[in-house]
């Protein structure tokens, strides 16, 4: 997902376009740019790799000027965050300069076409092919307009294109094909957005394009028309209730709920990462002698629940380390590879594990969010998960992807090491690929159930979450989820542990959570259950999460989230699904900061 | 923007307060459940309202009068015959265009915070059909919601079994509908639910997460949910100057109305309200979230707990309401008490037009119509429902009372 913003006026528009692609940084934020057109029609483009603010200060954003001009920020999906490859591009002569969302599908064939005619390609983007496709139908055409809709003609795949031309100046080119584009009608400014985000602070006026049309936008007037056949679309201005909070969150109350309801669609993203990359990575780690796993908070746990599928699937155990404690417990040397888990890249803590690690000559390795980032660059092997910007703090769509790429490499690792067979692999395989429905499912028939026991519960200031075997990371995943969002104190621990001391504390004020496994894994369901017994006969509170069984006689829980009968494989991923929405109710019930709880940040870049 | 209110369904399980009145005449809080849409709505920015009436649409009419609703006007159509939603909001289609976008509101809807905002918002937002969904733990009784990620509705399924274990965001009773959605209507014979469904299979029908508290005024009890809410948001007291309040405890926030008296010894916890021309007696005893309309009587020794009494009623000496509602005009003899819990404390189930229906909580006590007479000494059983009119003898025990009831 990319941001596009545009503005026509007839004085300098700097300042408010930095403005506006600011508000559409939630769309992406790994690379961003401008081009700003003067009133004798010379374009001046500047761009980098990271976040509006600080490439607006590294690139002098607002020492630039003109009255007509289109910006880009950036989420790449394709092709690496690099300066070149960020956004405005431009032809060869710098005559047209345009900025693209979308994913033109033909760009390879068009690219051979173009070089044939001379064309130099600076970038690998399918950005830079428009441009200069556009420029070859102009010296063709003559027309602007006519080479715009030509070029508009060639492409396949979806786009929203703005663009800005010295040959016609005075105006944006725009056009929108299952991408998202819209126009902005000013007193005395016309604007284009990906979303009106782009220009909620100037107008509340916008005139929507649909797919396959273009519009031609000068600061007084624009015209909508048909790419196909070049008819003008007569098209209503519609004056419309903006809130930007809420525009931003797609009309969800909270980014937390967008994020959680995203899941079913970024479990796809990471059972779709190519199967080479996975490989790698799994080579990477049982050729090593010594193999870590680090990540800190939610990664962390991201990480002990890799460490037991590793142990399941693929017969070893990596050493999972916490990377605030990194240097003091791991002994890396060169015959170790360090693997670590991050959202944004940057987290201070991972990174001076990895830097501990490459210190001492070890291999590093990575799975990230943010393209570009730190980790990114630095790593021998890395795997991009493809969640898209996670913006709530508290991070659901990211880790439950993270899980998911940790079990394929798992499974690869495991066909390696003929701990399982090819043929078990892939049953597993298509287990995961059952997943995005069945959390869809979830989240679609238990959210009431879920928030009507978050609610009753929600005087309870202090909970037990505990689980066996894969469930018990989860259980520490899930504890944190609760601390997090609801300030609720919650500690996850195995529930072996319990006898051991904790029990004591079992009383009216305590609840416990107990994540049950599927009937199949007979023995941990069997130990699980005795836990849960042991709390009920002390009086205790037991919310059970729990998959259907055969069985006839009750469960020892007071209350219960029954889950659909689910393959072992994927089963704990599901019970995190139902902890994301456990603590987001329970934070709404106790009317919490729930996008920014307190003293929290996204990335902890600070030792 | 264009707003279609619909006040004309008979809301059947709201007995015996439906036989005299349509929901949005239900008292809540001092006011009338149309008091609050109306006054939401204008603060929305709605100026315009076409309002469907049917069932006692007298009792509406005679309420809003001429010029309630000031900064704007009230086009009111009568539904007829029309049994359904749809068929009722076919009624209303001449008053909008073609390319309209309209709100569309259920009456019955009742929330302390306003919902047509989000609605409008939303809607801005893609400039889409949209319905506002919210989280009720009676899923079964409505529209239960599927969505994708960019909170498009995939599925709707209608009153969904128990048993299907579903459990989802509900449709809440309010959308922002296109003109179109009339033709729908039609073509499925005013069935809302089918027209709904053409929606989704048509055009995008986007949803909008009501998060604050939302009731839908179906049962009798959901008055005494109503009222509480309205109260919890209290954080003040507001007494009258003309109230005369003779050695009277006040705990909490309390609402005493003009012309308002409260006798010597009488305790108000908060939060209470009582309404105008309203008397007090002697060590009467107030507990939280009760509300008292206007011109009523509560008798010395009387003990009132979260519980609704209308206008213009009396309640005798020495009685009990608790978690119970009383109609308007009814006199409750002295003596009477409301039972609030059945012996087992399990939840009560209430008998609703031949059906139980398990109101889901343990505490409740009667639902007594309006008009209705209840002599003095009675004792009513958790859950009864004494329909308008109803006039029930004094229980004697010298000489003991044939226990007989009557119609007056």
């Amino acid at each position: 997902m990319c941001g596009i913003a545009g503005i026509v006026a007839h004085e300098d528009i700097t300042a408010k376009l930095v403005d506006s692609i600011r508000n559409l940084e939630y769309r992406g934020y790994d690379s961003c740019g401008v081009a700003l057109m003067n009133g004798s029609g010379v374009i001046s483009v500047s761009k980098n790799v990271g976040a509006v603010d600080e490439v607006s200060e590294k690139e002098n954003f607002l020492k630039m000027s003109g009255n007509i001009g289109i910006a880009h920020t950036r989420w790449a999906t394709h092709g690496n965050v690099t300066k070149a490859n960020s956004h405005p591009h431009s032809s060869g002569n710098k005559a047209f300069t345009i900025t693209h969302n979308g994913i033109v599908s033909n760009h390879d064939n068009l690219r051979t076409e173009l070089g044939k005619k001379g064309y130099k390609f600076k970038s690998g983007t399918d950005t830079e092919v428009i441009v200069h496709l556009i420029d070859d139908q102009f010296k063709k055409l003559g027309s602007v307009e006519s080479a715009f809709v030509n070029a508009m003609r060639k492409l396949e795949g979806t786009y929203a294109i703005a663009m800005i031309t010295a040959h016609d100046k005075g105006k944006i080119y725009c056009s929108r094909m299952e991408s998202p584009l819209l126009l902005g009608v000013g007193s005395d400014a016309n604007y284009v957005g990906s979303d009106f985000n782009a220009f909620i602070n100037y107008t509340k006026s916008a005139v929507f394009l649909e797919d396959g049309e273009y519009a031609i936008v000068t600061h007084e007037n624009h015209v909508v028309k048909k790419i196909a056949t070049g008819k003008t679309v007569e098209r209503d201005v519609q004056e419309l209730q903006w809130d930007l909070e809420m525009a931003q969150k797609g009309g969800f109350p909270h980014y937390m709920l967008k994020e959680i309801y995203e899941q079913p669609q970024i479990v796809h993203r990471a059972l779709d990462i190519d199967g080479a990359e996975i490989r790698e990575m799994a080579k990477a780690a049982i050729n090593q002698k010594n193999f870590f796993i680090t990540g800190v908070g939610t990664t962390f746990y991201v990480a002990q629940i890799g460490q037991y599928y590793f142990s399941n699937y693929a017969g070893i155990t990596p050493m999972v380390i916490s990377s605030d404690e990194f240097r003091f417990l791991a002994q890396v040397d060169s015959k170790s590879l360090v693997l670590a888990i991050s959202q944004s890249g940057e987290t201070y803590d991972t990174l001076s594990a990895l830097r501990h690690a490459k210190a001492r000559k070890a291999k590093t390795a990575a799975i990230i969010n943010v393209m570009g980032s730190s980790m990114a660059r630095m790593v021998d092997h890395l795997v991009l998960q493809g969640s898209g910007p996670e913006i709530c703090v508290i991070s659901t769509k990211a880790a439950l992807a993270q899980m998911i790429v940790l079990a394929r490499i798992a499974l690869e690792a495991g066909v390696m090491r003929k701990h399982i067979t090819a043929k078990e692999a892939k049953t597993k395989e298509k287990e995961l690929r059952k997943l995005p429905n069945a959390i869809d499912k979830l989240l679609n028939e238990q959210s009431a159930f879920i928030h009507a026991i978050a609610k009753k519960q929600s005087n309870i200031r202090h909970w037990l979450f505990l689980g066996r075997g894969r469930y018990y990371p989860v259980a520490r995943e899930s504890a944190l989820k609760m601390k997090e969002v609801s300030y609720v104190h919650a500690e996850g621990m195995p529930s072996g542990f319990l006898k051991h001391g904790t029990i004591a504390l079992i009383d009216d004020d305590l609840n416990s959570v107990v994540f049950t496994p599927t009937e199949d894994e007979k023995d941990l369901f069997k130990l699980t259950l005795s836990s849960a017994e042991e709390i009920r006969a002390r009086n205790g509170y037991v919310l059970g999460i729990r998959f259907k069984t055969k069985l006839k006689q009750k469960l020892p829980f007071s209350d219960e989230i029954v889950l659909p009968k689910t393959p072992s494989f994927i089963a704990p991923f599901l019970q995190v699904v139902v902890a994301h929405l456990l603590s987001y109710f329970t934070a709404t019930t106790l009317k919490r900061n729930i996008d920014r709880p307190r003293a929290l940040a996204k990335s902890v870049t600070v030792e | 923007m264009k707003t279609l209110l619909l006040t004309g369904g008979r809301g059947v399980n709201m007995t015996p307060f439906s036989k005299t009145r349509p929901n949005s005449m239900i008292p809540i809080g001092g006011d009338y459940l149309i008091d609050h849409t109306l006054q939401s709505l204008k603060s929305a920015g709605i100026g315009s309202i076409n309002m469907v009436v049917g069932h006692k649409s007298e009792v509406l009419s005679n309420h809003l009068g001429d010029d309630h609703f000031s900064d704007g006007n009230i086009h009111v159509i009568n539904q007829g015959k029309s049994s359904t939603i749809g068929s009722a909001m076919l009624k209303a289609k001449d008053r909008f265009a073609p390319g309209d976008h309209f709100l569309l509101v259920y009456a019955d809807i009742f929330s302390t915070s306003n919902i047509f905002n989000l609605a409008l918002q939303a809607f801005g937002l893609h400039n889409e059909p949209t319905a506002l969904i919210c989280l009720t733990q009676s899923g079964e009784k409505y529209g239960n919601v599927y969505l994708d990620g960019d909170m498009k509705i995939t599925k709707i399924i209608e009153k969904p079994k128990k048993k299907a274990g579903l459990g989802n965001y509900v449709l809440a009773g309010v959308y922002v509908l296109p003109y179109r959605f009339f033709g729908y209507l039609k073509k499925t014979r005013g069935n809302m639910e089918l027209a709904l469904q053409q929606v989704l299979k048509k055009e995008t029908l986007r949803a909008a997460i009501w998060e604050d508290n939302w009731l839908d005024m179906a049962f009798p009890w959901d008055v005494l949910a109503a009222n509480r809410n309205i109260m919890e948001l209290w954080n003040s007291t507001d007494i009258h100057h003309s109230v005369k309040l003779n050695e009277t405890v006040i705990k909490g926030p309390v609402k005493i109305c003009k012309n308002a008296e409260i006798c010597t010894g009488s305790v108000l916890e908060g939060p209470a309200y009582l309404g105008p021309g309203s008397f007090v007696g002697h060590n009467v005893l107030i507990r939280p979230n009760t509300v008292i309309g206007s011109d009523c009587v509560i008798g010395q020794g009387a003990e009132l707990k979260n519980c609704a009494i209308f206008d213009n009623s009396t309640v005798g000496r020495l009685s009990f309401i608790g978690d119970s509602v009383v109609g308007a005009g009814v006199d409750i003899g002295a003596g009477t008490m409301t039972i609030n819990r059945k012996i087992d404390k399990k939840t009560v189930r209430v008998l609703i037009n031949g059906k139980k229906i398990d109101s889901g909580l343990s505490k409740l006590g009667a639902f007594i119509g309006d008009g209705a007479l209840v002599g003095a000494s009675n004792i009513i059983a958790p859950g009864t429902i004494i329909q308008s009119e109803e006039r029930i003898e004094h229980n004697f025990s010298v000489p003991k009372s044939t226990g007989t009831k009557g119609r007056k």
